[in-house]
C-alpha cells in the first residue's frame, strides 16, 4: 500500500517540476544525456554490423587493402548510414552530425573490436589488424552540409570527396606496410609477408582479392582511376540513401518517434 | 554508465569475431572426400619440444588423389599449402613445395608427387596439434596427419625482424603501431571537436526539433554564423590535414609497392623409381560386422625387386603389417593400426604380376568415421598403397573405384 501512496505523492511533484522554464530545460537536457548515448552506441552497433558484412575482410587485414577494391567498396558502404540519418538529423534538427557522429562511434567499436577480437582474443600483432580512419571523411560530408545546406551540393562535392579521399586519408597509416621486402627470392610488401607469416588457417593466400580486374593497362594509375571512380558512384550512392532517409523520415512509425 | 558499456562491447563482438576458428576437422568431412583429396606420407615435424623463438620444420610428401570427386574444385585450379596452427600462435618463416618458395598459391597436379616444408617460428608457448593443410580453392581444406607440438618460454621474449629493400630492420611485431596510433588519434581528436562544439549547445533535441518544426521552411535560420565559421574552419582543417598526412608519408615512405600475389608454378620431381608397381582392383568390399575393408588386387611389379604390401592408407589412417614394415604412432593421435593388415598371396616377384587379397581391420574405421562411407551419396573409395623390398625400397601407389558394403 505504500508503494502507491509514494507513487501518488511523486506524481504531482513530478508535474510541477516542470513548470519553470529552466526546470523545462533541465528535463530537455536529460533527454540529451539519456538519448546521445544511446545513439552513439546504436551507430556503433548498426554500424560495425553493416561493415563486418559489406567490407569485412577488406579492411580487418593490413595486406587486404588493395588499390582497386578496397577504396570503391569501403566509401561507398560506409555512406549508406550517414546518409540516410543525415537526412534525419538535418531535416527535423538541422544538425549537421551524422557523419561524423557515425563514423567516430564506429571507429571507437572497430578499436574496440580490435584489440578484443584479433589481438587479445585471436592473437594477432595490432599493427596487422588495426582499423583504418574514416573520421575525416565525415567531417568533409557534415560541414559540407553545414555550410551549402543542400543535399544536392553536399552529395556533388561532399559525397565525391568523400570516396576520393579515403586513400589518401589512410596513406600515413598504410604506407609504411608497402614497403618492399625480398623474401626467398620474391617480392612481397611489408603488408603481404605479415599476411604469410601470420598464420591464418582459414583464410589462404588466394582468398585475398587483390586487384582483380580485366583492365590492368591503365598501370600506375590504378589508384586515382579508382578513386574518381568511386567518387562518382559515392554522389549516387548518395542520393539514393538520403532519399531513403527521406522515405523513412515520412513514414508513420518514425514521425511518432519523433 | 557501465551497462552502456558492456552492451556495447557485446555489440562489437557480435558485429566482427576473425573467421579463424580452425576446428580439428580430422573427422568431420564426409569419409569419400576424406579418402578420395589429398595422400599424405613421410609427414614428420622436427621436433616436438621447443621454445618461443625456435623453430620446427614439417615436412613430408603428398599426392592429390586422382579419384579427387567430381563434384568438387580440384587443387589443380587454385591452392595453397597452408598450416593449421590456432593462429598465430606460430609465424610461417618459410614453406616450400619441390624446393619452390610457397608464399603465394599454386596449381598441384592430381597423380602427381610433391615434397613440401615448412617452417614455423614459436610464438606463444602452448601445446598445439600441427598439421599440413592443403587450401584448395572453391573446396575448402584438406587436413593432413597431426602432430603434437609443446611450445615453452614466454610470448614476450617473442621477436620477429625482417630487413626491407629500402635497408631498414623492422620488427613485424610493432612495426607501423605509432604511426597508425598517431594518425588514428588525431582524427578522433579533430572529430570529437566537431561533436562537442555541438554538444555545448545541449539540449539539441527537443528544442531543436520544435524550433524547425515551427519555422518550417525557413528552419535554416536556427543555423548561428559561429556554426558556419566553425563548420568552415574544421573543412579547411580536415582538407589540410588529409594534404599534408599524404604527402608526409611519401616523403617518409617514399619507396613502396602494391601488394602482390599471383599464381607461382612448381617444378616436377622425378618420383619414377618409387612408382614402379600397378595395381588394379579386381573386387573392394567394407564389412560392416567385422570393421574389415576386403580388397581384392592384380598387382604387377615392373621393379628389379620382390615387394610386399606393408602400408595401406586411407584418409591418413596407416593400416600396417609389422611383419613387412615397423610404423610406430609417434604420438596419442597418430592413426597407425598396428597390424590392422592382412596380405593374402606372397611377395610380388621382380617383373612378375600376381592376385592378392588384402584385409584391412581395425577400431579406426570406427573412430575416425570412415564407415560412414556408406552414406556418401558417391560410394566410392580411394587408398594409397606401399609396396617395400627387402632392402627397404619402396613404391607406392593409388587405387581407388566403388567399393561395396557387406551388412551380414
Ligand atoms: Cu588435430
Amino acid at each position: 500500500m505504500t508503494d502507491t501512496n509514494e507513487a501518488a505523492e511523486a506524481r504531482p511533484k513530478a508535474r510541477s517540476a516542470v513548470t519553470t522554464r529552466e526546470q523545462q530545460w533541465q528535463v530537455y537536457k536529460n533527454i540529451d544525456l539519456m538519448a546521445i548515448p544511446l545513439i552513439v552506441l546504436l551507430f556503433a552497433g548498426i554500424f560495425s554490423f553493416h561493415f563486418a558484412l559489406t567490407v569485412g575482410d577488406w579492411d580487418y587485414w593490413v595486406d587486404w587493402r588493395d588499390r582497386r577494391w578496397w577504396p570503391l567498396v569501403t566509401p561507398l558502404s560506409l555512406l549508406v548510414l550517414p546518409a540516410v540519418f543525415g537526412y534525419l538529423l538535418w531535416t527535423k534538427l538541422r544538425l549537421p552530425l551524422a557523419a561524423s557522429v557515425a563514423l567516430l562511434s564506429f571507429a571507437l567499436a572497430a578499436w574496440v573490436s580490435r584489440v578484443m577480437n584479433f589481438e587479445i582474443f585471436a592473437g594477432f600483432p595490432l599493427n596487422m589488424v588495426s582499423p583504418s580512419t574514416f573520421i575525416g571523411l565525415g567531417l568533409i560530408l557534415d560541414c559540407t552540409l553545414m555550410l551549402t545546406r543542400s543535399f544536392f551540393v553536399t552529395g556533388l562535392f561532399g559525397a565525391f570527396f568523400f570516396a576520393v579521399l579515403i586513400y589518401p586519408i589512410n596513406w600515413p597509416l598504410m604506407a609504411p606496410f608497402r614497403v618492399p621486402v625480398e623474401y626467398n627470392g620474391t617480392l612481397v610488401t611489408v603488408a603481404d609477408l605479415m599476411g604469410y607469416e601470420y598464420v591464418r588457417t582459414a583464410i589462404p593466400e588466394y582468398v585475398r582479392i587483390i586487384e582483380q580486374s580485366t583492365l590492368r593497362t591503365f598501370g600506375e594509375a590504378v589508384t586515382p582511376l579508382t578513386a574518381v571512380f568511386a567518387g562518382f558512384l559515392a554522389i549516387l550512392m548518395y542520393y539514393f540513401w538520403t532519399w531513403v532517409g527521406a522515405l523513412a523520415s515520412r513514414a508513420v512509425w518514425i514521425k511518432r518517434i519523433f | 554508465m557501465k551497462k552502456y558499456l558492456v552492451a556495447f562491447i557485446l555489440l562489437i563482438q557480435a558485429a566482427a569475431i576473425p573467421d579463424l576458428a580452425f576446428a580439428h576437422g580430422e573427422r568431420a568431412q564426409q569419409a569419400g572426400l576424406r579418402m578420395r583429396t589429398v595422400h599424405w606420407f613421410d609427414t614428420a615435424v622436427s621436433t616436438t619440444k621447443l621454445n618461443v623463438n625456435d623453430t620446427v620444420v614439417v615436412s613430408g610428401s603428398f599426392v592429390p588423389s586422382v579419384n579427387w570427386p567430381e563434384h568438387m574444385a580440384g587443387p589443380d585450379g587454385t591452392a595453397f599449402l597452408n598450416i593449421g596452427v590456432p593462429g598465430p600462435t606460430f609465424v610461417r618463416v618459410d614453406s616450400r613445395v619441390n624446393g619452390m618458395p610457397m608464399i603465394r598459391s599454386t596449381r598441384f597436379y592430381k597423380g602427381q608427387t610433391y615434397q613440401y616444408s615448412i617452417t614455423l617460428k614459436a610464438r606463444t608457448p602452448g601445446r598445439y596439434h600441427v598439421h599440413p593443410v592443403l587450401s584448395v580453392k572453391d573446396t575448402g581444406p584438406v587436413i593432413g596427419p597431426g602432430f603434437w607440438v609443446e611450445v615453452g618460454g614466454s610470448q614476450a621474449d617473442f621477436q620477429n625482424t625482417v630487413k626491407t629493400m629500402t635497408g631498414e630492420t623492422i620488427d613485424l611485431e610493432t612495426y607501423g603501431m605509432g604511426n597508425i596510433a598517431f594518425w588514428s588519434l588525431l582524427w578522433f581528436a579533430v572529430g570529437l571537436v566537431w561533436f562537442i562544439y555541438w554538444l555545448t549547445k545541449c539540449p539539441i533535441i527537443i528544442p531543436r526539433y520544435r524550433r524547425v518544426a515551427e519555422l518550417g521552411d525557413k528552419a535554416d535560420d536556427i543555423i548561428t554564423p559561429t556554426d558556419k565559421k566553425v563548420a568552415a574552419t574544421l573543412l579547411a582543417v580536415t582538407l589540410s590535414l588529409i594534404g599534408f598526412g599524404y604527402f608526409w608519408a611519401q616523403d617518409e615512405y617514399p619507396i613502396t609497392t602494391p601488394l602482390q600475389t599471383g599464381i607461382v608454378h612448381l617444378p616436377e620431381i622425378d618420383v619414377s623409381a618409387d612408382r614402379e608397381v600397378d595395381v588394379t582392383v579386381a573386387d573392394a568390399r567394407y564389412r560392416i560386422p567385422g570393421r574389415s575393408f576386403e580388397l581384392t588386387l592384380d598387382v604387377n611389379n615392373r621393379s628389379g625387386k620382390d615387394v610386399k604390401l606393408g602400408n595401406l592408407t586411407v584418409a591418413n589412417v596407416r593400416f600396417v603389417d609389422p611383419s613387412v614394415i615397423d610404423i610406430k604412432p609417434a604420438d596419442s593421435h597418430d592413426l597407425v593400426a598396428s597390424g590392422g593388415l592382412r596380405v593374402e598371396g606372397g611377395p610380388i616377384k621382380a617383373g612378375e604380376s600376381a592376385r592378392i587379397k588384402v584385409f584391412a581391420e581395425d577400431a579406426l574405421w570406427e573412430t575416425y568415421r570412415l564407415t560412414s562411407l556408406i552414406y556418401d551419396p558417391d560410394s566410392r573409395f580411394g587408398a594409397m598403397l606401399y609396396f617395400y623390398a627387402d632392402d627397404g625400397a619402396r613404391d607406392y601407389v593409388e587405387v581407388g573405384g566403388s567399393m561395396l558394403p557387406v551388412f551380414m
